[in-house]
């Protein structure tokens, strides 16, 4: 008898094979059987008939390290079929940290996570110092599956305090990291993330990015005793700098046999040579043996902007870029004044700004009433029977400038090269940033899109092929023991989905971090039931009491 | 006797959501690489070689238009 039979759905594997009807059968926690007509029964029997059971999708770059504390499933990553997370992303993980470094850490987060400060003070009791104790203070409620990195940042911020913000580091300094870092890989790190790009909330570079080559080295060479993950954070605005981070991974990964990722990596059309040169790079490296994964993640990139701030959407007109760079209270004034504001609307062109504003769309979140959340601005002007730029400022001005405006798709958008580069079998389906910039944009859901937007509309990957790139694929590069497969004896990961609805919902925003503080969060499309280790988290769009999430154990 | 120029300059998505300025350089070398610059930068340099709109730095000589970083 099985504690769970899932009957009659289209079985898809994760290891790339072609889907199957077929039965799966779940005991203790793990895969039992698959195959047709299962026989034993279950205590619990879900029909999947018309329904694709996969397994559980990973999502290797989140930074789920503070919300964890109270939320063991990761909300909504969960519910996107997302069953093992990677937090710890960027060089900074919640551990190992000393009780007098904790505020600095904190700046740092806030600036990557947007979280309010209650996050931090409210929500939950800081325990630990070490990794080990911070792994046994998430462990016992998730409802997720975790392998956490250790951030680079946060062991310099140990070792060497103030200082790490400051300077290169001494031998006896470097010493110090290794053997912390080994203590944090023997307590389950599955690696070590570090940055080239990120900056605290005073703009200072995280501690990181003080570190000279030799450190990164010394570093890797514990990495190396493991054979765990770097994950770096590469300068991925200069093509020619990320390359060169390549060359730098690929030594690593020869010299000390590591396997490493960086990411992001975007395409644009500003740029267009810049995926084809990074994968062109990234392939002579492999063929040298070289374990270099660039992460790309499936969304779109979008422009948001509100009047609060001068931003480059209005790059090409001179009017509007004056008034938006004065002081607040005198752009105010100005945008108030009819004569400037007549000038601004004749400025953008006879058409009012249909063409450059009429498409973009209301976000909720800071001022804007409700009803308008949502709607296009050429809806909304229409409707108040004006042109879309009057519009843009008359509602600006209604609401003190807190409303934000989306120009949706404003980078890594074509679809036509996107879904190519995420086929392409060196690059690795991630980078989702899952739990962070919280109140910019949502960052939930990148699986859905995979399947709605690469697989059914523009048929770049197969079903087959994309749940081969969320589950097996990052399973076996991160080193995630007997997960990523349906496979006896593996862990009973399991998503079941519908292929042709899988989605992610609009953005929307919700206020459900601690303290009342917003986030903007897609809701799941088409997924049906998610299973963590053989139990049922989530179902027909609601979350149980299961907290078998574990920390994942590591080949 | 070619000076580095300033091939395009176009409005993109960061990976924070805001927009950013991406300029397209053509370097004394003939070599052609782009830069992305944030929105405070972006209107320093526009101001400071007086280019009323990010279009206006086409064609420009590339070190004049670093004078205002
Ligand atoms: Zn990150």
């Amino acid at each position: 008898m099985y504690d769970i039979l899932i009957k009659n759905g289209l079985v898809i594997d994760g290891a790339g094979t072609k889907a199957v009807l077929s039965d799966v059968g779940i005991k203790d926690g793990k895969i039992l059987a698959i195959g047709e007509n299962l026989k034993d029964g279950g205590q619990q029997v879900l029909d999947a008939a018309g329904l694709v059971v996969s397994p559980g999708f990973i999502d290797p770059h989140t930074h789920f390290d503070v919300q964890l504390l109270w939320d063991g499933a990761a909300k909504p990553a969960l519910e996107h079929g997302v069953t093992s997370i990677i937090p710890g992303n960027c060089s900074l993980s919640l551990a190992p940290l000393k009780a007098e470094d904790r505020k600095t850490l904190i700046g740092m987060f806030q600036q990557i996570e947007e979280l309010p400060p209650a996050a931090f003070t409210d929500a939950f009791e800081w325990t630990w110092e070490t990794f080990s104790d911070y792994r046994a203070a998430i462990e016992g409620d998730l409802s997720v599956n975790v392998a956490p990195l250790v951030g680079h940042s946060v062991i310099r911020l140990w070792v060497m305090g103030a200082d790490a913000q400051q300077r290169a580091a001494r031998p006896d300094e470097i010493e110090a990291m290794q053997d912390l870092l080994r203590d944090c890989l023997n307590a389950g790190a599955v690696g070590l993330s570090t940055s080239f790009v990120d900056v605290d909330e005073n703009a200072r570079p995280v501690p990181s990015r003080f570190a000279q080559f030799q450190e990164l080295d010394a570093l890797c060479a514990v990495l190396g005793e493991f054979g765990r993950m770097l994950q770096i954070v590469p300068e991925f605005y200069d093509t020619d700098i990320t390359i060169a981070r390549i060359d730098q991974l690929a030594e690593l990964s020869l010299k000390h046999k590591i396997p490493t990722t960086l990411s992001p990596v975007f395409d644009n059309r500003q740029s267009p040579n810049n995926v084809p040169r990074t994968l062109a790079r990234i392939e002579e490296q492999t063929a040298r043996g070289a374990r270099v994964w660039p992460q790309m993640q499936t969304r779109p990139i979008d422009i948001s902007f509100s009047l609060l701030r001068p931003s480059l959407f209005f790059a090409r007109l001179p009017s509007w870029v004056k008034i938006l760079r004065l002081p607040v209270t005198e752009r105010i004034s100005a945008l108030r004044d009819p004569a400037t504001a007549d000038k601004l609307v004749a400025d953008v062109g006879e058409d009012g700004g249909e063409r450059l504003m009429g498409r973009l769309i209301v976000r909720g979140g800071g001022e804007a009433p409700e009803h308008l959340v949502g709607r296009t601005l050429g809806d909304i002007a229409a409707e108040r029977g004006e042109v879309p730029a009057r519009a843009l400022i008359t509602l600006s001005l209604e609401n003190d400038l807190e409303i934000a405006f989306l120009a949706a798709n404003g980078g890594h958008d074509s679809t036509d090269r996107i879904g190519p580069m995420l086929a392409n079998p060196l690059v690795h389906i991630g980078a989702s940033d899952g739990g962070a910039h919280l109140t910019s944009f949502s960052t939930y859901g990148d699986t859905g899109y995979l399947f709605s937007e690469f697989v059914r509309k523009s048929g770049a990957l197969t079903l087959e092929h994309a749940v081969q790139k969320i589950t097996s694929e990052p399973a076996e590069i991160w080193g995630l023991k007997d997960r990523g497969m349906l496979k006896t004896g593996y862990a009973a990961d399991v998503v079941i989905f519908d292929p042709s609805t899988i989605d992610r919902g609009i953005e929307r925003p919700v206020f459900d971090m601690p303290g009342g503080g917003m986030r903007y969060v897609r809701d799941s499309i088409g997924v049906d039931t998610v299973l963590v280790n053989g139990q049922i988290a989530w179902a027909k769009g609601a979350y149980t009491n299961a907290q078998t999430g574990q920390i994942c154990a590591l080949a | 006797m070619s000076e580095a120029v300033v091939l395009a300059a176009d409005i993109a998505a960061g990976h924070d959501g805001d927009a950013e300025l991406v300029v397209t350089v053509r370097y004394e070398n003939g070599v052609v690489g782009v830069v992305s610059l944030d929105a405070d930068c972006a209107f320093d340099i526009m101001q400071s070689c007086g280019a009323a709109s990010s279009a206006d730095l086409v064609g420009r000589s590339w070190h004049e238009v670093l004078k205002g970083v």
